[in-house]
């Protein structure tokens, strides 16, 4: 019985999420990009690269920034070496000849700080953040800088895609990253983006050094400033034209970690910004995404308790019932299988609910891959992996992040 | 640059219209689930229309028994039997399985009526067939309830059994629940007030029967039956 509620609970929120998309991207057909396209007006921008121990992919990730499609007088690039221990200095250094500025700290400052201490040296009215592990498309600074023209924008995130995909778990990240490029402009549109990546978001400068710059004891420093934006007034748009990659775990143990740390950092900052909850002042965001998202965090929570105890108890029972029947496991298959059996057994209502919800998901990832003009292979194991197991996965994660933060399992990145 | 008096717009009517189309894709899935167990149900009474006119068969060929003998009729007595045992051990299990989440339809507790009056007739003619022809089956009357913690183990059992012993074995599970008066008679007669109840070839067996107890008792009913 509470399995076919949480069944039934889970379906509807699945489903509403699903038509909540399509809504937005049906009433807003006509201006999903471009807005932020930009070939007249050129502010000065920044863009920092902070490195720790990124010898294997620094020069890439600013050679990819030295060949954007911008007047390069008005780019000014900055690598903060954050006391690495490989050979990150080095090839920051190798730089220089190239315009590049090099700040390396004596001690070891952690991400955010290493952003905060060169925050105030920028020259651009714009500053760009972007990991050392990741890398931009040329026209990335042209399609995202128009939207400054705008006030109220205090940040603009692009499109994130994953940069080869080359196992099933990373292709599985692949279709996920793909759909959520889809996400985070259905956000924008609902002027709801909760993080703004470490993978090319710009900011506006001084609106950064209002606010105080990143926060430096945060999980996931790109949602707190996210947040701390929506705080303060201000939006974040997003341009899903705008492409930049970035590199994703390639074991299952790795991802485990990113995602109990994004997680975590949800946690912490949903804590931090709890009077946003509920909150007519920050429309969308506060009386519908956040709230939303806590439900759904908590209904995640709780199906995966019922799922594990539900399990436990069928296994309990099982060798219950197995020991009655003296552990012949073969004498409990049927001698003949009536197919018309298996067609009541398949056929119920449950199994209708669930064929119409994955052909929904299904039509969002096809979407999202159309949107971006790539091509959904319908043969590809890895777009159903993410369908169909990836949620089972991702709720194992959820758990566990809710139980470290309640345990108080110290925090590290 | 951005005031932090202002409200952000809110698109509640945005919102209220997704609820809403989520609503009624989910009442339209239930819809279908729900035309499908219809359906289901009607198949049902069909196979249940054919098992009471075999019976109507049986009992037929029971009426040539004193005229044309045991060696000429009791051959074909239990071949309608096996018949019958086959037929109705497969719509016990899909009325079971296969509707559970009908719950209480009105139509499929009358179904399930309908099915357990089935049931009672047949274990009376099995009952006059083993008498008659010594024919070498056990029967075993099963009484199950909602408010029953071990009713699925015994199920469990039973399904072994049925899967390992075949026409061999008449199984018939009887849900005390519904009141149907045939079942009241049976449990009246036999006194079961505890669930599980098993009735083995005429002996009642209170609580939990384990596939070795089990064996035990039918082994020793058949030589009794014998």
């Amino acid at each position: 019985m509470l399995g076919t509620i949480v069944n039934y609970v889970a379906w509807y929120v699945f489903m509403f999420i699903s038509v909540m998309w399509l809504l937005i991207m049906l009433k807003n057909r006509h201006n999903h990009n471009n807005s932020g396209l930009n070939e007249s007006w050129f502010p000065r921008v920044s863009v920092l690269i902070p490195a720790y121990n990124e010898e294997r992919y620094l020069a890439k990730t600013v050679n990819s920034i030295l060949s954007l499609n911008y007047p390069r007088k008005l780019l000014d690039i900055i690598i903060i070496n954050d006391c690495s221990k490989d050979g990150t200095r080095r090839i920051a250094e190798g730089f220089r000849s190239s315009g590049v500025r090099v700040f390396n700290n004596r001690v070891n400052m952690g991400k955010a700080a290493s952003l905060n201490r060169v925050l105030p040296l920028c020259r651009g009215e714009l500053v760009a953040c972007i990991d050392a592990d990741s890398t931009a498309e040329p026209a990335v600074l042209k399609k995202m800088t128009g939207y400054f023209r705008n006030p109220k924008i205090a940040a603009v995130t692009p499109a994130l895609k994953v940069e080869n995909a080359r196992n099933t778990l990373e292709k599985a990240q692949y279709a996920e990253y793909m759909l959520n490029i889809l996400l985070r402009k259905m956000l924008a549109l609902i002027d709801s983006v909760h993080v703004t990546p470490g993978v090319f978001s710009i900011y506006r400068k001084n609106v950064l050094l209002k606010l105080g710059g990143f926060d430096t004891d945060n999980l996931t420093e790109d949602m707190e400033i996210a947040l701390r934006i929506h705080d303060a007034g201000y939006s974040i748009e997003n341009n899903m034209n705008a492409i930049s990659y970035t590199a994703c775990p390639e074991k299952i143990g790795e991802l485990y970690k990113q995602r109990v740390r994004w997680y975590r950092g949800g946690l912490q900052n949903a804590i931090k910004y709890r009077h946003m909850l509920f909150n007519r002042r920050y429309g969308n965001l506060g009386m519908f995404f956040l709230p939303f998202n806590l439900i759904i965090i908590i209904a995640i929570v709780a199906i995966f308790c019922i799922l594990v105890l539900d399990t436990a108890s069928n296994v309990l029972r099982n060798i219950f019932q197995f020991g009655l029947v003296r552990w012949d496991f073969l004498g409990m298959l049927p001698k003949e299988m009536s197919l018309s059996v298996i067609m009541d057994y398949i056929f119920n209502t449950p199994m209708v609910l669930w064929t119409v919800g994955t052909a929904v998901s299904l039509m969002l990832l096809y979407l999202s891959f159309r949107m971006n003009s790539e091509r959904l292979h319908a043969r590809r194991l890895s777009y159903f992996a993410y369908v169909f197991v990836f949620p089972f996965i991702y709720m194992v994660f959820w758990a566990a992040a809710v139980f470290y933060e309640l345990t108080g399992k110290k925090r590290k990145w | 640059m951005g005031s932090s008096k202002q409200v952000k717009q809110l698109d509640t009517g945005m919102i209220i219209t997704a609820f809403a189309l989520s609503a009624i894709i989910f009442g339209a899935g239930v819809f279908v689930g729900y035309m499908m167990n219809r359906e289901k149900l009607s198949a049902m009474e069909t196979s249940i229309s054919e098992i009471v006119s075999d019976i109507e068969n049986f009992q037929l060929q029971f009426l040539s028994f004193d005229v044309l003998g045991e060696n000429a009729t009791c051959p074909l007595l239990e071949s309608t039997l096996a018949a019958i045992n086959k037929k109705s051990y497969e719509t016990g299990n899909r009325l079971e399985l296969g509707l559970s989440e009908m719950g209480g339809d009105a139509s499929y507790v009358s179904t399930k009526l309908e099915y357990s009056r089935l049931l009672v007739s047949y274990w009376l003619l099995a009952e006059k067939l083993k008498a008659a022809c010594e024919t070498k089956v056990s029967t075993v009357i099963y009484f199950y309830a909602k408010d029953c913690s071990l009713c699925s183990d015994q199920a469990f059992v039973l399904t072994y059994m049925k899967n390992n012993y075949g026409s061999r074995l008449l199984v018939f599970a009887l849900d005390a629940d519904l009141g149907e008066p045939s079942v009241n008679t049976l449990k009246s007669y036999y006194n079961v007030t505890i669930y599980p109840s098993l009735i083995i070839n005429g002996l009642k067996h209170e609580g939990l029967v384990s596939q070795q107890q089990l064996e035990d008792t039918l082994n020793l009913g058949v030589v009794v039956g014998g």
